[in-house]
């Protein structure tokens, strides 16, 4: 949360100087004051009335909601890290797709070998997808969209050049029974038979990656770089190294996906992850993060997670069609989007 | 001989400006250099590769996409970008073929560009005055026209088998010179008359214009937001053009039609030397470099090779170009506030000395 009050915009001497009209509906009070979890409480809300009036039921149950969190927590880990890429100012990393898909496959591949080489082979594969990202837009300033397209691509070339199309199972490429099923294990491991490993990491992930964007020496310079990036340059910052780490942590995050949805679809395939790209890129937006850069945080984007799952969850119990889901998303993305910058202008507080 | 000549007093080397203008017109060139090598090569190498039938294939694959492209580039160059045309180009197909049993194709071709000429209108309305990035808004609009589809088509693909159809899927893809059917007749046409009104009329400078800079253009007149929205029409309108068309010809709308364009389209304009950040390119180029991509990919298919070596080299080519122009910038940014003439000047004087 900014620790600037409202208030400032309508102070008597900033209006001399800023003479832009400052209107502040309810809308943005709330979205100032409670972020993004306004909208999700609204949701939960509306999740709570629909089953007061009996149009659906079960949404208030434990499983259900525990359900939401684990249909989300994919997409979560995938967000948290495009949102470092998002905050430095760089759009989005549109290579995720084919390194959750590479990293996948190395995993199973590597599996012959036991467990711990191929998690660290998998690790290895997604840092390289990430430095070959980090140099090109960092040091050499590549237009991050077209280039993380092109290098999604290429990674999606390779994938179907070295396993010539095909998918590999990871119970038939394992040599022990062990491996193969630590490997499942990952998306399949519950602790106290409620909460999931991958929920688990999700909300290791946000503590860690909030911590580096908010704490830390690296998320202050991150911030800088986001907001105006010349100015951190002449500043003393390296900007080159800053935007590079980004998408390193971008593509490690994507790793840890990729290895929950290999380990879940128990087959490692170049689909693997297909569409991620766009639905993190609504999370983080949903999120309150803006594309112009430096502003937001990874507990916005986490709100921003929940209200997809809230809302994916709700349309599923009212039992409209997935591709009308897709429909009402899409709206929905637009116009949370819309009101929020709009807001944002009219308290002066956006330029972009 | 030396190496270095005087005009007006001032030392200038021989050499080197000869090399740099060279470089600077073959980078200016780059996409007709490129398409030459790549044709040649083909053309020695592929086998079956030149002769009329495999060319006018190459033309007809090229016809969509071409048509598709023209729009792009405008969008391109006046600094944003445009994410729905793949989905523009499959919805316009569907349009002018699902409502052809109702209205004819005379009623169902006009309905369908409109929409294409609708969707684009809500675009640059949201990104010019709603001042959302069109980034967002594309992306957002592309989910919901991917479910638009899918709701009212059931998933089904839309397909024609009555005999008038047939008769005009044969017209457009019947030879009426060599290398050109009407539906190629149609693309080159409409390439030609958007890359003049691009580069000799006012109107369509003023596109480069707010592409280079939005605001020095305001200053100067020029209603950007008005241009911003045409823009997006015109992309629109051109996209549901190539998609409308093309399933025509082949009698048959299919739900993922549009998919792979997107790539396509953004890789050609890119290799074809329009900038992301606007204000550079043009409709031709972009044209070309369709053609020398149809070309690549006629002749990979050419050489047996399957469809994972040309999903690789496609990438490849688009991150070396993306690469190889960030490089450029990326070397003229170092010696930005260096005077390199003068440091070459003071070791000339040195050397005589």
């Amino acid at each position: 949360m900014e620790k600037t009050k409202l208030s400032d915009a309508t102070d008597e001497g900033i209006r001399q100087i800023d003479t832009r009209a400052t209107s502040v509906n309810l809308f943005s009070k709330l979205m100032h004051y409670a972020g993004i979890y306004a909208v999700a409480l609204m949701f939960l809300l509306i999740g709570i009335v629909l089953q007061g009036l009996g149009i659906i039921n079960s949404f208030l149950t434990t499983q259900n909601l525990l359900n939401i969190l684990d249909a989300v927590s994919m997409l979560g880990i995938v967000a948290v890290g495009m949102a470092f890429v998002t905050y430095s100012g760089q759009y989005a990393d549109l290579s995720v797709p084919t390194t959750m898909a590479l990293t996948g496959i190395v995993a199973v591949q590597m599996l012959k070998y036991g467990f711990f080489p191929a998690l660290i082979a998998a690790v290895a594969a997604g840092l390289v997808v990430g430095i070959i990202n980090a140099v090109a837009v960092g040091k050499y300033k590549a237009n991050p969209i077209i280039w993380t397209l092109a290098v999604n691509y290429v990674t999606l070339g390779v994938i179907r050049l070295v396993w010539v199309n095909k998918q590999i199972y990871p119970d038939m490429i394992a040599k022990t029974q062990r491996a193969s099923d630590l490997f499942d294990s990952i998306y399949r491991l519950r602790f106290f038979n409620k909460i999931a490993l991958p929920l688990l990491m999700l909300v290791v992930l946000v503590f860690i990656l909030n911590f580096i964007m908010k704490k830390t020496k690296y998320g202050m310079q991150l911030k800088m770089t986001g907001a105006a990036q010349k100015a951190a340059k002449f500043s003393g910052i390296n900007t080159e190294r800053v935007i590079g780490t980004a998408f390193i942590i971008c593509a490690l995050t994507a790793t840890v996906a990729g290895l929950t949805i290999t380990s879940l679809s128990r087959v490692g395939a170049w689909y693997n992850g297909t569409g991620y790209d766009f639905k993190a890129v609504t999370a983080i937006v949903i999120g309150g993060m803006t594309l112009a850069g430096g502003r937001g945080s990874i507990v916005g984007v986490l709100g921003g997670v929940l209200i997809i799952g809230l809302m994916n969850n709700i349309m599923t119990l009212l039992g409209v069609g997935t591709f009308s889901q897709d429909m009402i998303r899409g709206f929905i993305f637009i116009l949370v989007v819309g009101i929020n910058a709009k807001s944002l202008r009219s308290m002066g507080r956006d330029d972009a | 001989m030396p190496n270095h000549y005087e005009v007006w007093g001032v030392t200038m080397l021989k050499k080197n400006i000869t090399k740099a203008s060279m470089l600077t017109f073959a980078d200016r060139n780059r996409i007709y250099i490129l398409f030459i090598v790549v044709f040649l090569f083909m053309t020695l190498f592929a086998p079956r590769f030149f002769n009329v039938f495999n060319l006018t294939t190459i033309m007809r694959t090229m016809a969509m996409n071409a048509t598709v492209a023209i729009g792009f580039t405008v969008i391109l160059i006046i600094g944003q970008i445009d994410f729905t045309i793949g989905t523009v180009i499959t919805l316009s197909g569907i349009i002018g073929l699902g409502l052809k049993e109702y209205i004819g194709f005379g009623g169902s071709v006009p309905v369908a560009i409109l929409a294409g000429g609708l969707i684009g209108l809500i675009n640059g309305l949201l990104v010019a005055k709603a001042k959302i990035n069109s980034f967002i808004v594309t992306l957002g609009m592309m989910t919901i026209l991917q479910g638009a589809i899918y709701t009212f088509t059931g998933g089904n693909t839309i397909s024609l088998s009555s005999e008038d159809a047939f008769a005009v899927s044969d017209w457009l893809s019947d030879m009426i010179f060599p290398l050109i059917t009407p539906r190629i007749l149609i693309t080159i046409v409409l390439v030609t008359a958007a890359s003049i009104f691009m580069k000799k009329t006012r109107t369509g400078r003023n596109f480069y214009m707010i592409g280079g800079n939005k605001h020095t253009a305001w200053l100067a007149g020029i209603n950007t937001d008005k241009y911003t929205i045409s823009a997006f029409i015109l992309s629109g309108v051109t996209a549901a053009v190539g998609g409308v068309f093309f399933a025509m010809e082949s009698a048959a709308a299919t739900l993922n039609m549009g998919t792979s364009s997107l790539m396509y389209v953004i890789s050609a304009a890119i290799i074809g030397g329009t900038a992301m950040s606007g204000g550079k390119g043009g409709v031709f180029n972009s044209f070309v470099a369709i053609l020398m991509l149809d070309v690549l990919y006629n002749g990979i298919i050419l050489f047996g090779l399957g469809n994972e070596v040309k999903i690789f080299i496609a990438g490849f080519i688009l991150a070396s170009v993306v690469l190889y122009e960030a490089f450029a910038i990326y070397k003229h940014e170092k010696v930005i506030g260096q005077r390199p003439e003068l440091l070459k000047e003071l070791e000339l004087q040195n050397a005589q000395k």
